[in-house]
């Protein structure tokens, strides 16, 4: 048996999808039920972590438009995806506050072995502007600030794992690790919890190599878009390897005994420090009924995996 | 078209809300509301048409959307449920779950239901098939090529077939998934070419403007058989009046167009449909006669919205298409 979690948001059903449209009365009693169900299906499935399924978040970054001098601005298309986020217009110095924004959004009923992710300061810079920061390094490392503010809250709050969403860093073609190390750094360093980057949206083969050198506790791969046989080819003896096993951008269920039989021999061939699975980008991407089973499914490949 | 820099709507329009809550009304009998779609139909074609645009269509105003209309009407499809766009913004996606097969032509009643209400030229549009493989669950085939080109040939061919034979000399295929994959041209281009093969009629493509400004489209555009694309431009294009390559920034990729040597028309986008202000005839006038300039032959320039102006109010898409025709006017006078 190994760990497992899943990340990012999760889908609305279509009950709640019609009360947010309709701001019905029920609407704060639905998402309370609907985020319950959710910690029941990963508890149920005995997942490693659970994480809250952000049902209020409209993306992965809004909870941040109520920081002080953060404006909203226009929808931007989340990579290739038929999804559009609001980019955030970052117009003043002073958006570093107590660093409750992502703790304030998450529901108070998770168990213990709770886990939560928070976009990287390379990808958060990356999708959103800036009338204070006149460069992209500058920028980064500001909003590094800001998330680590955030971390620390959440880790005395109990977070053990911390996701760190990196989407452009597979995105984009060529990146600046330099720059995007310097963040990380701010975010990880002397913190007493596990970080594990997540790459998605973008084959990554030819970057494994220096995000192995990133100041994170472990990396976490889609691989729907950064083929196995890349990741096979490197050792992770030194950090936790995150298999993004669970396809999120599509309705079929994968069958668990195949995705078992596939994370032995990666794990088999990279020998990981600790070894988890995961989805491979938020479950949101599919409709609840679906985003349910694959929860189940992810559980089931877990349990039947051979421990590293 | 012999007229200089013709005028065009380039697909939905936001359908009348007296007419929604009617059709949506359980009360109200299946033979009124083929009645009501009607009528809105011809309010939308008559206002186009007393504005004073050269070619025109129904504002799509019987269809539910572009993916959902289609997919209803197509075997191997079976809808999945809601997914979000934007914000509580949802569209309904289908799951391929068996082999795809065109069924009807599901805009046969619509296509001669406005070639009788209309004397002006008639542009359809249709979804391609790139498109709907890109917004759909693919639970059936091998690999997203092969539920493109299996779309393409045994569902939109068919479609554009029909059509033609019912008399329709204009197909725009909308395509607005296209250029937000800028690895898969080549398949997006076979998918249009399969689309049409065999089919005498003049073909349009509908791209979308996805970030990389249309670079990875222009190298395709020559071996595309298609005759005209409308694309996005006024939306990243300055508000100031101006025939420079400043002013007009939103435009300097039509000179990307011509080096890689397209010789098409281009349906030039001059109205942002992403705001409710209104461009003036004049910036409209000269957004015109710098794509003319830049393309180097004006009868290659025809004159729209950069995409369909259902996110806006009735009010302000009216008032953007009068600027429009209004501008395009300008233009003439001017060449």
């Amino acid at each position: 048996m190994i760990s497992s979690y899943t990340f990012g948001i999760y889908p609305r059903s279509e009950e709640l999808i019609e009360a947010t449209r309709k701001n019905t009365e029920n609407l704060p009693s639905l998402f309370q039920k609907e985020t319950e169900e959710y910690i029941t299906a990963q508890t149920n499935a005995n997942l490693g972590f659970v994480s809250d399924p952000l049902l209020k978040w409209d993306d992965i970054y809004r909870p941040f438009s109520n920081l002080e001098s953060v404006n909203l601005s226009s929808l931007n298309r989340i990579y290739e995806m038929n999804t559009f986020y609001r980019i955030l217009s970052f117009d003043g110095p002073n958006f570093i506050n107590g660093g409750n924004t992502v703790q304030s959004n998450l529901d108070s009923s998770l168990p213990k072995n709770k886990t939560v992710a928070v976009p990287e300061p390379f990808t958060f810079a990356d999708r959103h502007i800036s009338k204070e920061f006149k460069t992209k390094e500058d920028f980064t490392i500001n909003i590094a600030k800001m998330l680590r503010a955030e971390i620390d809250s959440l880790v005395a709050d109990g977070f053990d794992i911390i996701q760190l969403l990196a989407p452009s860093i597979a995105y984009n073609k060529e990146v600046d690790f330099g720059l995007i190390s310097d963040g990380l750094k701010i975010l990880t360093d002397g913190l007493e919890a596990k970080t594990i980057l997540h790459t998605y949206f973008g084959d990554v083969s030819s970057k494994i190599e220096s995000l192995l050198g990133l100041p994170v506790s472990g990396l976490g791969f889609d691989i729907t878009t950064t083929p196995v046989s890349s990741i096979e080819k490197h050792s992770f003896a030194d950090k936790i390897l995150s298999v993004g096993i669970i396809n999120s951008f599509n309705t079929a269920i994968e069958k668990p005994q195949e995705c078992i039989q596939q994370v032995d021999e990666i794990n088999a061939k990279t020998k990981p420090k600790e070894s988890y699975v995961s989805n491979n980008f938020d479950l949101e991407y599919v409709p609840k009924e679906f985003a349910m089973n694959k929860i189940s499914a992810l559980g089931e490949i877990a349990r039947g995996a051979k421990d590293v | 078209m012999s007229k200089l820099f013709p005028t065009q709507e380039i697909g939905s329009l936001k359908k009348p809300a007296d007419m929604l809550k009617k059709v949506k009304d359980p009360n109200v009998s299946d033979e009124e509301k083929i009645k009501i779609r009607n009528d809105a139909a011809i309010l939308n074609i008559k206002t186009l048409e007393d504005i004073g645009l050269d070619i025109v269509y129904d504002g799509e105003v019987r269809r539910v959307e572009m993916y959902e209309e289609p997919v209803r009407y197509v075997d191997g499809f079976d809808f999945a449920g809601r997914v979000r766009s934007w914000d509580n913004k949802y569209y309904n996606k289908a799951r391929v779950v068996g082999p795809v097969t065109f069924k009807q032509n599901f805009h046969a009643e619509e296509f001669n239901f406005v070639k009788e209400n209309s004397n002006r030229e008639l542009k359809v549009p249709i979804t391609g098939a790139y498109t709907l493989a890109d917004w759909s669950y693919d639970e059936h085939y091998k690999s997203k090529d092969e539920l493109v080109l299996a779309l393409a040939k045994n569902v939109v061919r068919p479609l554009v077939k029909d059509l033609v034979g019912l008399g329709a000399k204009i197909i725009q295929i909308d395509e607005p998934a296209a250029t937000t994959h800028p690895a898969e041209m080549d398949i997006f281009k076979e998918s249009i070419n399969e689309s049409v093969k065999g089919i005498d009629a003049k073909f349009v493509v509908h791209a979308c403007f996805s970030g990389n400004d249309y670079k990875a489209l222009a190298p395709q555009m020559p071996e595309i058989k298609a005759q005209q694309y409308t694309l996005e431009f006024a939306n990243r294009d300055t508000w100031k009046e101006g025939l420079d390559d400043d002013s007009r920034k939103g435009f300097n990729v039509l000179k990307l167009f011509k080096e890689h040597g397209f010789e098409g028309e281009i349906g030039i986008g001059v109205s942002d449909v992403h705001v409710n202000e209104i461009e003036s005839p004049e910036l409209i006038r000269d957004r015109i006669l710098y794509a003319a300039k830049a393309l180097g032959d004006p009868t290659k320039v025809y004159v729209n919205p950069d995409c369909g102006l259902r996110t806006r109010t009735r009010e302000v898409s009216f008032d953007k298409i009068r600027s429009m025709v209004k501008g395009a006017e300008l233009a003439r006078k001017q060449s």
